[in-house]
C-alpha cells in the first residue's frame, strides 16, 4: 500500500475528437468531422462522463483545464460556453485558472477568437507547425503561412496574448536555414509559448505506411541545438524536452503531467490519473475511443474503456519518463509525494544512472544531465522492472 | 531370447533413416496413424525443427513374422552429423547388427563410412540397404558397387527399398530376422545392464535407457551402479513403443529404460553397469570410450544472477551428452560463465539452443576456438583452450595447432574446387583414390581452419555431394599469433583469437569492419581496434547515437509510450554490457565469419 501525505494537485482535460482532415502523422485520437458535428450532443456527453467521475474528486480543486483534441476550436462558442458553464457548476473553477483551448489556423475558427474570450478561455494552442507553404503541404496541413501568421495576430487582437504556438522540424526535406526561419517567424508573432517537436514517425499513422524521407541525426540536432540558442535569444527558455516560455508563461497544465500530478480525462478516448490515498492507490482510467460509441456510452459504466491500478514496480518509471523531462528536473522529495514509494525504490538505478553521468549528482533533485536528457530513453530502461 | 533383434540404422542426415524408422512403426502398429507425427524418433523440439537426430533413441516393435513367430525389433537410432559420432557407438554397443541405409542417388558418405567401420570393428553384422529407389535418378547397381569399393562390404545382394513409399520394406523385416543375429547372454546369470543413455525427467528423476546383457530386471529390484556402488530400488522398467509403456520385466538381450528413483543428476553415468545388488556381477562392462571435445567456447549469462542456474542446466545436459565439457570461466569482460568444450559447431549452437529453449537462458557464446598446445621458454606444455588464456609472448617458445586428416568423399566434377579449399584452408594433400563414380579424398588441415566454415563451404562447392569425416592427427608448431580486439581503448578478452600470422591483417581489418556493423550506435562514439601484442592493425569508428528520446509525452500517452520503451528495452537483450558498450551476441561470432576469402 502506498502511503500519501501531502495533496496532489489534480488538472481536468477535455478532449473533442474531431478534425477537419487527419494529418498523416497525427497518432492522437482525432476523426475526421462529417458536418454538421454532434456539437450539443457532446457536451452533455462530457457533462454527464464528468458526473460520472465527480465522487473520484469530491472537494479537490481544479488546477488546470486544457479542452485539447482534434481541433477544439471547430466547435462553437455558444457550445464551448455550454460546456464550460456546466463545469463551473460542478466543480469550483478559480477565476484565474489557465484555460487552455487548442486552435488550428484557419479564418472560421480565428473569427471565434474574441468569443472563445469572453467565455472565459485565456489561453490557446495554435498548431502551426510551419511557416514554409511546401511543407506545410507534405505534412497534410490544410492552412498555408498566412493563414498561420493571420491566427497568431487574431490572438492578439482578440486580447489571447497567453498564446503557444505550435512548430515542428526534422521536417522532410528541411535544411537548417529553413527551420531557423520558423523559428525567426514564431519569435516575430510574440506568443508565450513554444512547443518546438521533432517530427517522429508513430506507428498507426499514414506516414508509418508511406514513410518521408526526413533528414539525418545531424542535420535535426543541428537544427535543435541553434533553434534553443536562438530562443534563448528572444527570452524563451527550454524547461522541458520540447517546450520553450518565456518567463512566467509556463503551461501550467502540462506542468502538473510532467510533475505525475493528478488529472480527471474527460471525452472520447480520454485518459485520466487518480490517486485514491485511502486505497494507496494510484489509478488510471480511460474512456472508449471511438466517438460514436463514446456519445453513446458517456456517463455510464459502459462508457469507461477501463481502469486499471499502477503496478508498484511500475511507478518509478512512470514518474521519471514525465519529470525527468522537466530540464530543471524536480526536488527528489517529489518523488515520494507523488508515488507515495520511498526514494529507496528508485534504487540501485539511481546510483547507476548518476555514476553513468545521465542523472546530475545533487542528491536534493532528480535531474537528467545534459546527456541523460538527449539519452532519456536509455535512462528510463535502466528504472523498469524486468 | 531367440525372437530378439536388436540393430541401429547408420544413415547420413538426409539417406531417410528416421524416414525407415517411421515406416518400421507403421507396419508394427507402434503408434496409430493419428499419433504418427513425422519422424516420431526424433523427439525433441529442435531435432524436428532441422530435421536431424542429435540423440539416441530407441523403439521396440512387435513383429508378426512370415514364420509365424513374434519377434520383438529393438531399433536405436543413430545421429548422423559429424559432430556426434560419438553417440553412434554408443547406440552400437547395444546391437547384434545395424543397417547401412544408403540413398541410391547419391551415393556413399564419408560419416557413414566411418560409423559403418565402427560397427564392424564392434563385431556388429552390417546389411547393406539401398535407399530412396523410387526417385528417378536412382542408380542402384553403381552405388552397391560403390559400397563394395569404398567400404569392402558386399552389396551385390542390397534390398532395394523406399522408406518414402513404403516400397521393400517388408522384405527388409524378414531380411532382419534372418541375417542379424539373436543377443546372447545368460539370463540366468547375475544382473549386467549396459547405460545406453540417461537422461533426466522433472516427475521421476533420471531415466536410463539400458541394454540388458546377463540377468533380468524388474520393479523393486534392489541394482547398483558398478562404478560408484551406489544402491537404488527400481521402481518400473518398459519399453519405448516408442510411447513409454511399462513392462513386468527386462530380460537378458532386451533393450528399455529403468526408473529407479535417483534423483540425483550423475546417479546413473551413462557407459556404466547396473548390476543387482544382491548378487553382483564380476566386473563392468566395457563402457565407451571417453570423448575429447574439440570445439571450446566461453558461455555466459546475459544476466549475471542466472549464473547458478546455467551451472544446473549444464549439469542436467551433461547426464546424456558425456562429450560436453565445462568449467567456470571468469572472464573481465563477461563477468562469470562457463567454458564448455564441444564436439563440434553444431553441438555447440544445439547446446545453448537447448540451455536458451529448455532451461529459459538468455546466454552469450564466444567465439569457438581449438586447443592449441603451447611450448613455454621454461619447457612446460600448456594446453590452452581459451585465447585470453595464452601466456605473454615473451614466455612462449612455440604454439603447437592441431592438424586433422579428413577423408572427403566427393564425385569428381567437383574435385578440383574441392583442393583449392583444402589448400586454401591451409591443407596438405596426403592421398586420392577413384572408388566408383567418386574420389576419396584425404588431406592434413589445421583443425582450426575446420571448425570456422570447413563444411559449410565444403557442401557449397560440391553442391551438396561432398561429405568428409576428421580424426584428430598431431600437434604441429605454426606461426600462431593472438589477435585481440579492443573497444575504446579496453581490451575485450572474449574476442581474441588466435590467428595465423600470414592472416593476422587481414583478419584484423575485416573483423574490425563486421564489429562495426554489428555493434549497434550508442550513447558515446565506439572505438574498435585490431591489435597484436601493442601494434595496432585495424580501426574503425561507431559513430554516437545523437540522442534517444521521446519527442512527446503528455498525461493521455503514458501507457503507449512506456510500451514504446518496454520495446526498445527488449531489443537489448542478448547484450553484455562490456565497459559502458552494449555487445550483441552476433558480435562475438563475428571472428567466425572473416576470413572467408582471404
Amino acid at each position: 500500500m502506498l502511503a500519501f501525505f501531502s495533496p496532489i494537485p489534480l488538472a481536468l482535460y477535455l478532449h473533442i475528437p474531431w478534425c477537419v482532415r487527419k494529418c498523416p502523422y497525427c497518432d492522437f485520437n482525432s476523426h475526421q468531422a462529417h458536418s454538421p458535428l454532434p456539437e450539443s450532443a457532446y457536451v452533455d456527453a462530457l457533462l454527464r462522463d464528468l458526473e460520472q467521475d465527480l465522487p473520484r474528486v469530491w472537494g479537490r480543486r481544479i488546477s488546470s483545464l486544457f479542452i485539447g483534441g482534434g481541433t477544439p476550436s471547430l466547435f462553437s462558442a455558444e457550445a464551448l460556453d455550454r460546456l464550460l458553464s456546466g463545469l463551473r457548476a460542478r466543480l469550483p473553477l478559480r477565476p484565474d485558472l489557465e484555460i487552455t483551448l487548442e486552435a488550428n489556423p484557419g479564418t472560421v475558427e480565428q473569427n471565434r477568437f474574441a468569443e472563445f474570450r469572453a467565455i472565459g478561455i485565456n489561453r490557446l494552442s495554435i498548431g502551426v507547425q510551419s511557416f514554409n507553404d511546401g511543407q506545410l503541404q507534405q505534412l497534410g496541413r490544410i492552412h498555408d503561412r498566412r493563414a498561420a501568421f493571420a491566427a497568431a495576430e487574431a490572438a492578439h487582437a482578440a486580447g489571447l496574448e497567453n498564446f503557444n504556438l505550435d512548430l515542428m522540424f526534422g521536417l522532410p526535406g528541411q535544411t537548417v536555414d529553413q527551420a531557423l526561419a520558423d523559428i525567426a517567424n514564431a519569435v516575430a508573432l510574440r506568443p508565450t509559448h513554444l512547443s518546438y517537436y521533432q517530427l517522429t514517425i508513430e506507428p498507426n499513422t499514414a506516414f508509418h505506411h508511406a514513410p518521408p524521407v526526413l533528414p539525418d541525426d545531424e542535420v535535426s540536432d543541428v537544427i535543435q541545438d541553434r533553434a534553443r540558442a536562438e530562443l534563448a535569444r528572444h527570452g524563451y527558455r527550454q524547461y522541458e524536452v520540447s517546450a520553450y516560455a518565456r518567463e512566467g508563461w509556463r503551461c501550467q497544465h502540462n506542468l502538473n503531467y510532467w510533475e505525475f500530478g493528478d488529472y480527471l480525462g474527460i471525452g472520447a478516448g480520454a485518459h485520466g490519473k487518480l490517486t485514491d490515498p485511502a486505497a494507496g492507490q494510484i489509478h488510471r482510467l480511460w474512456k472508449l475511443k471511438q466517438p460514436r460509441d463514446y456519445l453513446a456510452s458517456a456517463g455510464m459504466r459502459a462508457g469507461i474503456g477501463g481502469d486499471a491500478v499502477i503496478g508498484e514496480a511500475d511507478l518509478p518509471v512512470e514518474f521519471l519518463m514525465n519529470a525527468l523531462r522537466l530540464i530543471e528536473g524536480v526536488p527528489a522529495a517529489l518523488f515520494t509525494e507523488r508515488t507515495g514509494l520511498p526514494l529507496a525504490a528508485l534504487e540501485p538505478a539511481l546510483s547507476q544512472s548518476r555514476e553513468r553521468g545521465l542523472l546530475e549528482v545533487d542528491r536534493e533533485r532528480l535531474q537528467a544531465t545534459d546527456h541523460g536528457l538527449r539519452f532519456l530513453n536509455d535512462l528510463l530502461q535502466g528504472f523498469m522492472s524486468e | 531370447m531367440d525372437h530378439i533383434r536388436n540393430f541401429s540404422i547408420i544413415a547420413h542426415i538426409d539417406h531417410g533413416k528416421s524416414t525407415l524408422a517411421d515406416r518400421f512403426i507403421q507396419i508394427c502398429g507402434g503408434l496409430s496413424a493419428r499419433e504418427m507425427a513425422d519422424q516420431v524418433l526424433d523427439s525433441m523440439d529442435l531435432e524436428r525443427e532441422r530435421g536431424i537426430t542429435i540423440k539416441a533413441q530407441s523403439v521396440s516393435l512387435r513383429y508378426p513374422a512370415r514364420d509365424g513367430q513374434i519377434y520383438r525389433l529393438n531399433i536405436i537410432d543413430t545421429p548422423g552429423h559429424v559432430d556426434f559420432s560419438y553417440e553412434v557407438s554408443r547406440s552400437l554397443a547395444a546391437c547384434e547388427g545395424a543397417l547401412l541405409i544408403v540413398d541410391a542417388a547419391q551415393g556413399v558418405e564419408a560419416q557413414s563410412v566411418a560409423n559403418c567401420y565402427t560397427a564392424m570393428e564392434q563385431g556388429l553384422e552390417v546389411l547393406p540397404v539401398l535407399n530412396k529407389i523410387d526417385l528417378p535418378s536412382a542408380d542402384p547397381e553403381r552405388v552397391a558397387r560403390e559400397i563394395g569399393d569404398i567400404i569392402g562390404l558386399d552389396a551385390s545382394h542390397a534390398l532395394h527399398v523406399s522408406a518414402k513409399t513404403g516400397l521393400g520394406i517388408a522384405e527388409l523385416l524378414e531380411e532382419i530376422i534372418a541375417r542379424i543375429p539373436a543377443p546372447k547372454g545368460q539370463p540366468e546369470g547375475s544382473l549386467k545392464a549396459l547405460i545406453i543413455d540417461s537422461w533426466f525427467d522433472n516427475f521421476v528423476g533420471v531415466i536410463s535407457l539400458v541394454r540388458v546383457v546377463d540377468g533380468r530386471i524388474t520393479p523393486k529390484q534392489k541394482i547398483q551402479v558398478m562404478s560408484t556402488g551406489r544402491v537404488f530400488q527400481v521402481e518400473s522398467v518398459g519399453i519405448f513403443t516408442p510411447k513409454r509403456s511399462e513392462q513386468p520385466v527386462l530380460n537378458a538381450g532386451d533393450v528399455g529404460y529403468i526408473i529407479a528413483g535417483i534423483k540425483e543428476i550423475d546417479g546413473a553415468p551413462v557407459g556404466d553397469t547396473f548390476t543387482g545388488a544382491d548378487r553382483p556381477g564380476s566386473e563392468a562392462l566395457p563402457g565407451f570410450q571417453k570423448i575429447q571435445p574439440r570445439v571450446f567456447a566461453g558461455l555466459f549469462p546475459v544476466n549475471s544472477d542466472d549464473f547458478g542456474n546455467l551451472r544446473e542446466a549444464l549439469q542436467k545436459l551433461r547426464l546424456n551428452d558425456a562429450s560436453l565439457y565445462f568449467e567456470p570461466e571468469t572472464s573481465q569482460a563477461m563477468g562469470f560463465g562457463f567454458r564448455c568444450g564441444f564436439l563440434g559447431l553444431l553441438h555447440m549452437e544445439i547446446v545453448q539452443e537447448r540451455l536458451e529453449r529448455e532451461y529459459n537462458l538468455d546466454l552469450v557464446t564466444t567465439a569457438p576456438t581449438v586447443v592449441y598446445e603451447v611450448l613455454t621458454t621454461s619447457d612446460e606444455v600448456l594446453k590452452i583452450d581459451n585465447p585470453a588464456k595464452l601466456p605473454p609472448s615473451n614466455e612462449i617458445a612455440e604454439i603447437r595447432e592441431p592438424i586433422i586428416v579428413a577423408h572427403i568423399l566427393t564425385p569428381q566434377d567437383y574435385l578440383g574446387a574441392i583442393i583449392t579449399l583444402c589448400i586454401e584452408k591451409r591443407g596438405a594433400q596426403r592421398g586420392l583414390n577413384y572408388a566408383g563414380g567418386q574420389v576419396q579424398l584425404s588431406f592434413e588441415l589445421p583443425m582450426s581452419e575446420v571448425v570456422m566454415d570447413f563444411f559449410d563451404r565444403l557442401k557449397s562447392v560440391s553442391r551438396g555431394f561432398a561429405s568428409f569425416e576428421y580424426s584428430l592427427e598431431r600437434f604441429q608448431a605454426a606461426p600462431l599469433v593472438k589477435l585481440d580486439v579492443l573497444i575504446n581503448g579496453e581490451k575485450v578478452d572474449a574476442l581474441s583469437a588466435i590467428v595465423h600470422r600470414d592472416q593476422a591483417q587481414y583478419r584484423g581489418r575485416e573483423l574490425t569492419v563486421k564489429l562495426k556493423q554489428l555493434i549497434h550506435q550508442q550513447m558515446f562514439e565506439v572505438a574498435i581496434q585490431a591489435a597484436i601484442g601493442s601494434q595496432i592493425i585495424a580501426r574503425t569508428t561507431v559513430k554516437a547515437l545523437r540522442k534517444n528520446v521521446l519527442a512527446k509525452c503528455y498525461g493521455g500517452d503514458v501507457s503507449r509510450k512506456r510500451k514504446l520503451l518496454e520495446k526498445q528495452k527488449a531489443g537489448k537483450k542478448r547484450m553484455k554490457q562490456v565497459g559502458k558498450v552494449e555487445i550483441p551476441q552476433e558480435a562475438f561470432l563475428a571472428v567466425l565469419q572473416v576470413g572467408k576469402n582471404p
